[in-house]
């Protein structure tokens, strides 16, 4: 009898403030995103300015939720919604800091090709001069290029830049097939120190 | 810290534990291979047992394409020498893969013997039961390695015994046979207990599992060591840092790991978070199968709490996803700390005062005390593991015996393991109450370390070796958990065999010793006090992305599906 | 004339009103339940932006439940015995509706002045409970066949002591008629039998309105839906809306009987609609406060406490009888 007395005054102590949080929507003042911890990690947002389309978060994808679409126009870097798990991995892997966890999470749709529950990016790709093959994203030559010029060490940066420009506009194959018509070898400043 | 071996190790194993070896293999970590000849298994499992304590953690096999397989028996010697774990190795033959069963000396290898029967179609010679693990019991054949077994062109071909488990025929007239599951509302997930009742008294009760095998390790072995994490961390929704810690710890254990001193006190205050969470979820369930609902929404709110608790650290509820190979990738920030250890000191005070209280309800007590009794001898015969092993007296928790890669050091963090000489689902409950309390002592603990101190969490790991092995070790909110890493000859990212066995497999499996002599209405408590999590035994669920055609329903064909009548 | 024609009218007023007073109750035990269990339970004044779409109130709910059924199709079992499944739910609602009318309401005495009406009120009301039993029964289920047993066991005990309360009263005031019982308030002493006799039809209440910790013929997570495993559709929507005019009953029943004056004149009516949600709230305690009992420590604990409090109680009626 004693315990039911004890249980009893716990239960009555929330009796009138129920533990039931509303769900954290609609228009009702006090149902708003009431209850979102800070940390929340929710839908993926993707900077289109940032993108590049290098595939890092394709590459760390673990439930492939990160899909790539190569056209002659464009790439397209998906993430589907239902397939993510929110692991944050494509977060911490993306160079150009493009993707970030937003707080969003109602997942909800009716039809699963809402585009709701894509995140599309869209970047224009380069084709080969030689094959015709697009092979890039344009965005992402010019990043590489700029990354290249920042880090590479100055004693060989003329030789780099150069050779960078001779081979612009060829995919890798095309370009190791003009390797030594172009005078492009990667390790050409290697052997510049040497000599 | 970094994780270190003792070398003497190797010399101890090859003089004293195990002279009939072949060869001798330091691992990282006081963990040594030893490669046998096959025949010599059962002889060594015998003079383990008898002779050291030992405890089988596990059996598996591996298979090694043209040269056969490997059988690999995981030998617990924490009790002999600190922290020191004998792997045992056999290369079999694909001709005649039937290696001396190790069941018939220790039954607690009789499942995994079964489920290697099952996957790989090693049949041990003399295993007390060879009846299929994970597939029907009407599967006409073991799985053949290198072929898919041929698919049954129709229904159980035999007589209705052949699956209607070993001793309950529908022949003993007198007896119902009542099916619990593969659904029913008493278990949440889909298993089938078939016990045979007089009356409402148990007189003999088996066990099928198998519902839900999807096969997570051969998913973790085509991912690679750095999304394997994810996979693994799902295993089981509820013990998922639990899963992801021992993962990760199986991967240090590959190379001589680093791990940040930060990283490791984050890891002990989610598994412990963790923990906490899953025992108030345990009390709920248990509560509601008593039939008492407001237990289980007490106890239910207070895990709500946890969960927030969980939420704000790690970013998720369930899959926390912050488990890195070589440290964490979040850190708790002090204000996150500050604000957590108010909330987790009221907890700790109001769960010592409810809980008690629930445990002494005189109701509860007389639907707990006395049911599901399970001896000590049973419990250390049939490799019962944590909180079901320690309500029955024997003092094992790997956190003290063989602690994973996390703060559990007793120089730094005080804490105590519980146990209990009740034998019963009553002795279970008090094990989990005072669990509970410990753990609160250790998040409160963690949380004040983290508060004071700031560093890094995270140090990316070295190349992982090709020909290593690990064995990661955890202590499960259920019990211990194993996970067997064997990384490829060949490639760099891609383990060759992954293998996880979970406390529920152990504990699961006693589950008809215990029921047997109970009343009816206690099946479903007795079932419920080893805490059973079946996607834990059975490991996954995949949903094929590719192949079949693939619809998905719109809301108006929804609508029309629920107000449709007739069939 | 005038007599035959009020009763007629107060008949059909009472249809209407035991239905809405059922679900009021059914609701408000919901409701308790609840928020003790620190839940909402159904919303009574529902928020501004959810309004529009399902209604401002969901106090209707237990009704809302029921229609629902009567909406969805009825399977019968090929193992069942047909006619019996199919009638016992009707059979069922018909006898504790029929009961309905020989417990009076105040300002509507309804049939209670006839003659022996207390043996036939309970009759009815063992009758409803009895084709609870026999359509189980008939499904073919072993849950439904457990459930029934466990149903079988309960009622043997619970209505041992519902009617040894009823008659305790009956036999201390010297009538059959439940008009007159709920007429009559007697001396001091007869009140304090009276309420021990309300005690122990309290304690008989909980075992057959299945009331934790006395609900084992519905324990789901034992035996399915024990009972009602094999209903579905129409027939199970039957079966809750008997239950429902059950609930109606036990509450009239002991407001009538344990509490005299109350049901005998319209000017009562404030006391007995607090009566009423008293006794909803006393069950609903009982209700969250306890896990349910194994079927035999239910039955060691009827025999234990509430068959000596009866005893006690005719002990204490039969001295009473001797003094007048």
């Amino acid at each position: 009898m004693s315990t039911h007395i004890k249980i009893l005054k716990q239960v009555l102590q929330k009796y009138s403030s129920p533990m039931t949080l509303n769900y954290p929507s609609g228009v009702d003042k006090n149902r708003m995103y009431s209850q979102i911890p800070e940390g929340l990690r929710g839908f993926i947002e993707r900077d289109e300015e940032k993108c590049v389309g290098c595939r890092a978060c394709y590459m760390v994808c673990s439930g492939r939720a990160t899909k790539i679409f190569d056209t002659a126009e464009k790439r397209t870097v998906q993430v589907f919604h239902f397939r993510c798990t929110y692991c944050a991995h494509c977060e911490e892997c993306c160079p150009e800091e493009a993707i970030k966890m937003s707080k969003k999470f109602e997942l909800t749709v009716t039809d699963k090709n809402d585009p709701k529950a894509y995140v599309n990016t869209d970047l224009k790709m380069i084709s080969c001069k030689a094959c015709n093959r697009p092979y890039l994203p344009e965005k992402m030559q010019k990043r590489v290029f700029e990354r290249l010029s920042e880090k590479i060490d100055p004693k060989v940066k003329g030789i780099v830049v150069e050779d960078y420009h001779k081979t612009e506009g060829f995919c890798p194959d095309c370009k190791r097939a003009r390797g030594v018509m172009l005078d492009t070898h990667t390790k050409k400043h290697v052997w510049l120190e040497v000599v | 810290m970094k994780f270190k071996s003792d070398p003497t190790l190797v010399d101890f194993v090859r003089t004293e534990v195990a002279p009939e070896g072949l060869s001798f293999k330091p691992l990282h970590e006081n963990r040594v291979a030893v490669r046998i000849k096959a025949e010599d298994a059962d002889k060594l499992a015998e003079r383990f047992i008898s002779k050291f304590k030992a405890r089988l953690i596990h059996e598996t096999a591996v298979d090694l394409e043209g040269e056969g397989f490997d059988m690999i028996y995981i030998y617990d010697f924490s009790k002999v020498r600190e922290r020191l774990v004998v792997v045992l190795e056999a290369q079999i033959s694909k001709d005649d893969p039937s290696p001396p069963s190790v069941a018939k000396i220790t039954w607690q290898a009789s499942w995994a013997e079964r489920e290697i029967h099952d996957l790989l179609g090693i049949s041990p010679k003399g295993t007390p039961d060879p009846r299929k693990q994970f597939l029907p019991y009407e599967w006409p054949n073991a799985a053949e390695s290198g072929t898919a077994p041929p698919r049954p062109d129709k229904g159980p071909s035999g007589p209705q015994e052949k699956w209607i488990p070993l001793g309950i025929m529908p022949n003993d007239a007198y007896a119902t046979l009542i099916p619990i599951g593969p659904y029913h509302p008493g278990v949440i997930e889909g298993q089938t207990v078939y016990v045979k009742v007089e009356g409402e008294t148990v007189v003999s009760a088996d066990i099928k599992t198998g519902f839900h095998h999807r096969g997570i390790q051969k998913l973790i072995e085509r991912r690679g060591y750095h999304k394997g994490v994810f996979a693994a961390e799902r295993v089981c929704g509820i013990c998922s840092a639990a899963h992801g810690l021992t993962y990760v710890t199986a991967c240090e254990n590959l190379y001589e790991a680093e791990v940040p001193d930060r990283a490791l006190y984050i890891r002990t205050l989610l598994l412990e978070l963790n923990r906490v969470h899953s025992h108030l979820l345990w009390i709920g369930v248990v509560a509601d199968v008593i039939g008492w609902k407001t237990g289980f929404h007490l106890s239910w709110g207070l895990r709500e709490r946890v969960m927030d608790i969980i939420e704000s650290i790690t970013g998720n509820r369930v899959n926390y996803g912050i488990w890195r190979i070589g440290g964490m990738s979040r850190d708790v920030s002090k204000e996150l700390a500050e604000r957590a250890l108010p909330t987790v000191k009221a907890l700790k005070a109001e769960m010592a005062q409810l809980l008690p209280a629930v445990a002494a309800h005189s109701v509860v007590k007389s639907r707990l005390v006395g049911v599901g009794p399970l001896s000590y001898a049973d419990a250390f015969d049939g490799g019962a593991v944590g909180p079901v092993a320690r309500a029955s007296n024997w003092k094992i928790d790997v956190r003290a015996d063989n602690p994973p890669h996390a703060m559990y050091d007793p120089k730094v963090i005080s804490w105590e393991v519980i146990t209990d000489d009740d034998c019963d689902t009553f002795g279970r409950t008090l094990v989990r109450v005072k669990e509970l309390l410990v753990s609160s002592d250790i998040i409160v603990q963690c949380l004040e370390h983290l508060a004071r101190t700031t560093g890094e969490v995270r140090i990316e790991p070295k190349v992982i070796p090709v020909n290593s092995e690990g064995i990661g070790l955890n202590e499960a909110p259920r019990g211990e958990l194993v996970h067997y890493v064997r990384a490829s000859e060949f490639n760099m990212n891609l383990p060759q065999a992954y293998r996880i066995r979970t406390p529920s497999y152990r504990n699961n499996a006693l589950i008809p010793k215990m029921l047997v002599g109970s009343n009816l209405a206690d099946v479903p408590v007795v079932m419920g006090s080893t805490d059973q999590c079946l996607a834990c035994t059975d490991r996954f669920e995949v949903i094929r992305e590719s192949g079949g055609p693939s619809h998905s329903m719109s809301w108006a064909e929804l609508v029309a599906l629920g107000k449709r009548r007739g069939v | 004339m005038a007599d035959l024609a009020f009763t007629i009218i107060s008949i059909a007023l009472i249809i209407p009103i035991s239905l809405f007073l059922g679900v009021i109750y059914a609701f408000l035990l919901r409701k308790f339940n609840a928020r003790f269990q620190w839940r909402v339970g159904p919303v009574v004044r529902m928020y501004s932006d959810l309004a529009p779409v399902i209604g401002s109130t969901r106090v209707w709910q237990p009704m809302y439940d029921i229609l629902k059924l009567f909406g969805k199709d009825t399977l019968i079992p090929a193992s069942a015995h047909k006619r019996l499944f199919t009638w016992s739910p009707y059979f069922s609602l018909f006898f504790s509706f029929a009961a309905v009318l020989f417990i009076p309401f105040p300002g509507m005495p309804l049939l209670s002045d006839a003659p022996y009406s207390l043996i036939v009120a309970s009759y009815l009301l063992i009758a409803s409970i009895l084709f609870t039993i026999l359509g189980p029964v008939a499904s073919g289920s072993p849950w439904g066949a457990i459930g029934a047993r466990r149903e079988v066991e309960l009622f043997l005990v619970a209505e041992l002591g519902f009617v040894a309360s009823l008659f305790l009263v009956a036999f201390m005031k010297g009538s059959l008629v439940i008009a007159e019982l709920s007429g009559t308030v007697g001396s001091i002493p007869m009140v304090l039998v009276t309420l021990l006799a309300g005690i122990t039809m309290f304690a008989a209440m909980l075992g057959k309105l299945h009331i934790k910790p006395f609900d084992m013929p519905e324990a789901e997570c034992e035996i399915v839906a024990g009972p009602y495993t094999e209903y579905s559709g129409k027939l199970l929507g039957t079966y809750f809306l008997a239950k429902i005019f059950v609930l109606y009953n036990m509450v009239a029943l002991f407001i009538a009987v344990f509490l005299p004056p109350v049901s005998s004149s319209v000017l009562w009516l404030p006391l007995y609609v607090v009566a009423a949600l008293v006794l909803v709230f006393l069950l609903a305690v009982v209700q969250v406060l306890n896990p349910r009992y194994a079927i035999r420590k239910a039955l060691t604990w009827y025999l234990k406490i509430v068959v000596p409090l009866v005893i006690l109680g005719f002990i204490a009626a039969f001295a009473l009888r001797m003094v007048a």
